[in-house]
This record gives C-alpha cells, sequence and structure tokens, in this order.
C-alpha cells in the first residue's frame, strides 16, 4: 500500500515537472514573438504559473521518494512547497501592479485599440481634480 | 516493487527539464537585452528570476547536496519587491506631476 | 553525479555572460531607470553564479543587496532628480566661457 501512494506521488510529481518545463518553453519563446507589453503579459502568466509554481509542485513531490538524500529530502520538499506557495501569490499581484502602473503613467498604451474606456476614465479624473 | 523506476532514469529525467530551463532561460534574457520600453525589462527580468528559482532546486537535487537550495526563496521574494518598486516609481512620478 | 564538472563550468560561463552582457547594457544607457533595472538583473545573474560555485551563504546576502536594496535606495534618488543623463556639462562650460 506504501508503495502504490508512493508510486502516485512519483508519477504525479515527474509529470509536472516536465509539464512545466514545457510551458516555461512556450512562455519564453511567446515573449519573443508578442508584439506589445499588455500581449507579453499572457506569456509572463504563463511562465510564472505554468513555468514555476507546477515544475516547484512536481520538485516537492519528486524529492519525498528519493531515499538516497536521507533526511534532506524533507529540507528540499519544505523549500519547494514554500517556493510554490508565495509564488502562487506574489507573481499576479506583481504582473497586475506593474501593469497598472505603465498605463496609468502612459509609458506603453494598447496599440490596435478601437476605444479605450479606461484612458477616456483616467484623463476624466484628471481633469476633475 | 518494481513501480518506481531506478533512480538513474529520475535523474536523467530530471536534467532533461533543467535543459529546458536553461533554453528558457536565454529566450526570456534576449527579451531582457532588446526590451523595448522599461515595463518590458522589469517583466522580463521577474519571469527569469522565478524561472532561474526553479532551476536552483533541480541543481541542488542534481548535484545531491540539498543545502545549495536554500536560494531560491529570498531570489522569488526579491525579484517580486522589484516589481512593487518599479510600479510605485511609476504611479509616483507621473501622477505627482 | 548528473552535473559532471564540464557542464557546470559551461553552466557558469553562461551565466557569467549574461552579467557580462547586462554590465555593458547599463554602462551605455541614458535612462538612469534602465541603467538600474539593468543593473538588478546583473544581480540576479551574478545569485547564479555564486549557485554554480557552491556558495549559498554569499547568495543569501547578495541577492538581498543586489536585487533588493540596490534598486530601492537608486530609484529613491532617481525619483529626486532628472531621469535622463544629458550634455549638461559640455553646455555649462560653453556658457560659462
Amino acid at each position: 500500500m506504501y508503495e502504490l501512494v508512493e508510486a502516485i506521488i512519483y508519477y504525479v510529481g515527474i509529470v509536472m515537472v516536465i509539464l512545466g518545463g514545457i510551458l516555461d518553453l512556450i512562455a519564453s519563446i511567446g515573449m519573443n514573438r508578442f508584439k506589445n507589453f499588455y500581449l507579453r503579459l499572457h506569456a509572463a502568466t504563463i511562465g510564472s504559473i505554468g513555468g514555476g509554481f507546477y515544475p516547484l509542485i512536481g520538485i516537492g513531490l519528486v524529492v519525498l521518494t528519493i531515499h538516497s538524500l536521507g533526511t534532506m529530502k524533507y529540507y528540499v520538499a519544505g523549500i519547494a512547497f514554500t517556493t510554490a506557495f508565495f509564488l502562487l501569490i506574489t507573481a499576479p499581484t506583481g504582473s497586475h501592479a506593474l501593469a497598472q502602473g505603465a498605463h496609468r503613467a502612459k509609458i506603453v498604451l494598447p496599440e490596435p485599440a478601437v476605444v479605450n474606456r479606461l484612458l477616456e476614465d483616467e484623463e476624466k479624473v484628471e481633469g476633475g481634480e | 516493487m518494481g513501480l518506481i523506476p531506478p533512480i538513474e532514469t529520475t535523474y536523467t529525467l530530471l536534467g532533461f527539464a533543467t535543459g529546458l530551463f536553461i533554453l528558457a532561460s536565454i529566450f526570456y534574457f534576449i527579451r531582457v537585452v532588446k526590451g523595448p520600453t522599461l515595463p518590458d525589462i522589469v517583466l522580463a527580468i521577474d519571469v527569469l528570476s522565478y524561472d532561474l528559482a526553479v532551476f536552483i532546486i533541480l541543481f541542488s537535487v542534481l548535484c545531491n547536496s540539498p543545502l545549495l537550495a536554500v536560494g531560491a526563496l529570498p531570489l522569488m521574494l526579491w525579484a517580486y519587491l522589484l516589481d512593487m518598486y518599479v510600479a510605485k516609481y511609476f504611479m509616483k512620478k507621473e501622477l505627482g506631476e | 553525479m548528473a552535473f559532471e564538472p564540464p557542464l557546470c563550468y559551461i553552466l557558469l560561463a553562461l551565466f557569467m555572460t549574461y552579467a557580462l552582457i547586462l554590465t555593458y547594457k547599463t554602462l551605455v544607457a541614458r535612462d538612469l531607470v534602465k541603467a538600474i533595472i539593468y543593473s538588478a538583473g546583473q544581480a540576479v545573474a551574478y545569485t547564479l553564479a555564486l549557485v554554480m560555485m557552491a556558495a549559498p551563504d554569499l547568495v543569501l546576502a547578495y541577492v538581498a543587496v543586489g536585487v533588493g536594496m540596490y534598486t530601492a535606495l537608486f530609484l529613491f534618488v532617481v525619483s529626486r532628480t532628472e531621469r535622463y543623463e544629458q550634455e549638461k556639462i559640455e553646455r555649462g562650460v560653453e556658457e560659462s566661457g
């Protein structure tokens, strides 16, 4: 029974690591092929969640089944799970704050845009003050 | 008994994933170098540091020396603070005038 | 075991190449905020180089200073002065002389 649970943990973990590597490669190619900053945010989301969160959980699960590390496997697994948890909280917050700051400061604007209601509202608020 | 493959297969698969992360870091670095505007560079450095934090833990497992893995968490958290600093600079600088 | 010495040295050379290119971009940048962000990327590359050389204690210090404190301090300084570097010294010399 214990061996079966260990095998399930191992296979889920190794699949998550390989899937995370492939997703990270896809995100890095998309980072070079998208034309605008707001389009590159999609690639950054894939690179942070798909390429950071999934492989960290996968490494934490795989390391628990490597018995040659001794007691230190709990150390590596704890670091991997803690990093994955904080990454899940902080990566969307950071990219959202960066996009909001870039749009508010008018550094980059969405180029092929028919109508931009957010920019009109911001100008209305600034003019009203 | 034979549910889990031997340890060499595990190390081979993890080494393959490490190669994928190194290749991804090269493409992210190209975006860092030729990013036209400032938010592009910050975003690329952000994702590059997340990528390399994963690489640190994979490297420590592959080298069989787990004490190297301690650098992943500070790298990720300080990259997040870099993001927040730059966003705060944008808001304060351009809105204050 | 999976990372024999030649592969380690190749990765170390790769990360030091990142650091070299970013240092050159820092030197030639006219936008000071862009120069600060390039320097933060150089700190990320140095962090990975220190991991390659198996020094996790230096990683903890370098990533806090290079990515976090340096960027915060210099963004604060640049927000009090001008953002773009100009040829003010030559013009000042011409006006006075």
